[in-house]
């Protein structure tokens, strides 16, 4: 129990918004979180500020914001963590009463008309074509290993090899969430899908299929974390940040290596669910993040929620889907309602904890479960989250 | 040997290529004994930044592989589709290679080995460049 809780939320467009800057969609989020609370921007004290990958939203945004008395002001960055380390930084400053009123933003606008979306996270700074590639970068280009899709589709070919884990189990995943984002008006992707679409979909590394990737969206997301006596007294219910974690293992290539296999999951997980006072088996929404699908299954497996090696069979037969027996990733996530980073798994968990889902919502919502997964299955940060303050549980 | 973008060496990287132009693997030691890819800055074992360089015998095992159908650069759209694999080395480090050879059916485990070709265009060709390709089917270069 920390103390702290998050007040308000704010959303912008989400997809294919062209024109707008990062830094144009993260004020709209900011002022959206703070009026959702029923404050005003001069309310805040504390900015916390991530942008996607090009890392074009900086600590200017306060300016734009005619903020000029801030007491906390960073960027953070811990890739697709960012948002759980975020969230417990504010958590932080409100415990230690150097802020009172803290936003966090997340913002992006990789997508540009006329190109395809694989194109924005290629490293095409490197992309090398008529122009020789320089030094060890030369080797890894021509590794053929440059970006995530392939890198995360070595990871799922280990635990494939190692559990016997399927394609069709990871499809389980991906028809789960188009069906939860089906009831979900903010979702980009909301047309059904079935198991063969999932296998009849274009490779992009095998073993991950189209529809085992994420989407890549311009948008921004922001909540306004304060105490939770504040919050109590604010326009919008409570969410009640109970426990937060993050663990880091930045590439171990070596003999012994369970690359792929484990995730800084398995530490960062128990960490934030020991800081609640809650077991894996209180969990009644997990927004998982879901770069992938097999993002998904290694996370359930590191969190507890069932053995390493089991994912698979513990996502088969619709247990993820509306009316299974986990509410995960109950807008559709970043595979079929907007990449947002860890702010698809935190907004959603928001809507879920305020039962504000409407078709979507979860039918408990007591402990609510955010992961953030970062680099190649290399950072995570984990909230759990309450309409609930602690005691009055 | 196509769909090897042209590789050009920096300062750095110098004698990583020159082994390759031998036929050699080049890694680097750290104090501890730990071996360590070529761009490794430090030894996790100790702390050490104290490399050295060293030559591995090019044996290794297949760790994980992908198939990969859409090119992830332009430079490697003429390759697809290729594999790219993670290999441990006989003496301990992983690295990420390019897989040629017999691709069509492989497990987690088999043993692989280096060889090397040369990066870029015949017209214009770049640096010499180790890959991997499986043992059992492998032609010794």
């Amino acid at each position: 129990m920390t103390g702290a809780a998050i007040a308000g939320l704010g959303t912008t467009a989400m997809g294919k918004v062209y024109g707008r800057s990062s830094t144009s969609l993260a004020a709209e989020a900011v002022r959206g979180a703070v009026a959702d609370a029923g404050l005003a921007l001069t309310d805040l004290d504390g900015l916390l500020v991530s942008s996607g990958i090009k890392q074009d939203v900086g600590v200017g945004l306060a300016a734009v914001l005619g903020l000029q008395d801030l007491s906390v002001l960073n960027q953070v960055n811990a890739f697709g963590a960012t948002a759980g380390v975020m969230v417990a930084q504010a958590a932080q400053a409100v415990a230690a009463g150097t802020a009172s009123t803290v936003a966090c933003v997340f913002a992006d606008s990789p997508l540009k008309p006329k190109e395809s979306a694989g194109s924005t996270y290629g490293a095409p700074q490197r992309s090398g074509r008529g122009r020789p590639v320089r030094g060890y970068a030369g080797w890894s280009v021509a590794s053929g290993a440059t970006n995530p899709n392939i890198l995360y589709a070595m990871c799922a070919r280990r635990h494939m090899e190692r559990y016997g884990t399927t394609s069709e189990q990871l499809g389980e995943i991906a028809v789960a969430q188009r069906s939860w984002a089906a009831r979900n008006p903010l979702a980009q992707m909301r047309e059904p899908i079935t198991l063969a679409d999932h296998q009849e979909s274009r490779w992009i590394a095998d073993p991950l299929h189209l529809l085992d990737c994420c989407l890549v969206s311009n948008g921004a997301v922001a909540v306004v974390v304060t105490s939770a006596d504040r919050a109590a007294g604010l326009a919008r219910p409570a969410v009640h940040v109970w426990g937060y974690g993050q663990a880091h293992a930045p590439r171990r290539m070596q003999a012994g290596s369970d690359w792929g296999l484990v995730t800084p999951a398995a530490r960062s997980g128990p960490q934030a669910l020991r800081m609640a006072g809650v077991g894996v088996g209180d969990v009644d929404v997990a927004e998982i993040y879901d770069c992938y699908t097999y993002t998904v299954l290694v996370t359930l497996e590191d969190y507890g929620f069932c053995a390493k090696g089991e994912g698979g069979a513990f996502v088969a037969d619709g247990r993820l889907a509306p009316g299974g027996t986990l509410a995960c990733n109950t807008g559709g996530g970043q595979l079929s309602s907007y990449y947002m980073w860890g702010f698809t798994p935190l907004s959603e968990a928001v809507i879920q904890a305020r039962a504000d889902g409407g078709e979507r919502q979860a039918p408990r919502n007591d402990v609510v479960v955010v992961s953030g997964n970062g680099g190649i299955l290399e950072h995570h940060s984990t909230l759990v989250l309450s309409p609930h303050a602690r005691s009055g549980r | 040997m196509t769909g090897f973008p042209q590789v050009e060496r920096d300062d750095t990287s110098a004698a990583f290529y020159d082994a390759a132009a031998r036929e050699e693997l080049l890694m680097q030691r750290g104090p501890s004994g730990t071996v360590l890819p070529p761009e490794a800055r430090t030894d996790p074992a100790s702390g050490s930044a104290d490399l050295e360089p060293v030559t591995v015998s090019g044996d290794g095992v297949l760790v994980s592989w992908a198939v990969v159908h859409r090119a992830p650069l332009p430079a490697l759209a003429d390759a697809v589709p290729y594999v790219s694999a993670v290999v441990e080395l006989a003496e301990g480090p992983w690295v990420i290679v390019r897989l040629v050879g017999d691709i069509c059916s492989l497990s987690a485990g088999d043993p692989v080995r280096a060889r090397f070709v040369r990066s870029g265009a015949p017209e214009d060709p770049g640096e010499v460049l180790p890959v991997f390709e499986p043992v059992a089917t492998g032609v010794t270069s």
